[in-house]
């Protein structure tokens, strides 16, 4: 359990550690390009994964979604936003927001999707970050 | 090198909390594609569409290279740490962690890596220090997201 418990915070550290070393990247390139190199080489790494597990084609995934498929071009703009605001505004600072609009969004999609879920530990979890948010931007220090 | 840091503009916040509206559609859209398929296919397709959109930025907007030096070997290797990120949390997503535990896990070891990499200016990035006001944010913001994790589901 502890183990577990240390490879999800590892997941965690690594999320930080890849846009930083993207951000490098942008520095010296552009945003863009380190969002390519970012594609290519986790292409060729799961590319790898998959030779060596096998299983990739596992399932029905011909019977998913279309829209199931459009995750890899919001990537591309994902990393390409991580990359280039990483080096103007800190790694926290980008970390803290992005987390706050995937909390937020997350939510907004649950309830436009109909999940069922707790809605005053939504609206409590809403408040929270957006008053963290605002604290953030308050020009006062 | 600078301890002092201007309030980040609107645009950089905007941008990133666009960015994390982003991140919800891919978790979405993904974590479908993962219903249907391998956990392998569902990190192998997006990977694979995400660079030939690259290509194709690359090719009409042709970004130009902010320097002529060449970046060091490792700073390619982003995308390397992004596939193992894939393989960890599928493997703890189903154990007694459960994902949202996984989540609240992978939020605190992203939030204390980056400060700590902050403050040390890692990997070239430039330095700077935490003040009071960005703990407090940070402690706001993370309380929120524990509460939407932990509490907001389903009662």
């Amino acid at each position: 359990m502890i183990g577990f418990a240390a490879l999800a915070l590892l997941a965690g550290v690594l999320v930080s550690l890849s846009r930083q070393v993207n951000g490098r990247l942008a520095l010296s390139t552009s945003a863009w390009e380190s969002s390519f190199w970012n594609h290519i080489v986790g292409l060729g790494f799961v590319t790898l994964a998959a030779v060596l597990f096998g299983g990739l084609f596992a399932g029905a995934p011909m019977e998913a979604p279309w829209w199931a498929y459009l995750g890899g071009p919001v990537g591309v703009v994902f990393i390409a936003a991580g990359s280039w605001l990483i080096a103007r505004i800190g790694a926290a600072q980008t970390a803290l927001l992005i987390i706050a609009g995937q909390m937020i969004s997350g939510v907004v999609l649950d309830v436009l999707m109909g999940t069922a879920g707790n809605t005053w530990a939504r609206i409590i979890g809403i408040v929270l970050i957006l008053a963290g948010m605002w604290v953030s931007r308050s020009a006062k220090d | 090198m600078s301890d002092s840091r201007p309030i980040p503009s609107l645009l950089y916040f905007a941008a990133a909390f666009g960015a994390g509206g982003l991140l919800s559609l891919m978790v979405l859209f993904n974590g479908t594609l993962a219903i249907y398929g391998s956990l392998l296919f569902a990190s192998w397709v997006p990977h694979l569409t995400g660079t030939l959109l690259a290509i194709a930025i690359l090719l009409v907007l042709r970004p130009r290279r902010a320097s002529t030096f060449r970046p060091p070997l490792w700073a390619y290797l982003g995308g390397i740490a992004g596939g193992v990120t894939v393989m960890l949390t599928s493997a703890t997503m189903n154990t007694a962690l459960a994902l949202s535990g996984t989540i609240a896990l992978g939020l605190a070891g992203q939030v204390l890596f980056s400060l700590f990499a902050d403050m040390r200016g890692l990997f070239g990035l430039p330095q700077r220090m935490p003040k009071p006001r960005d703990y407090l944010a940070l402690a706001l913001i993370i309380a929120g997201s524990l509460v939407l994790i932990f509490l907001g589901g389903a009662p």
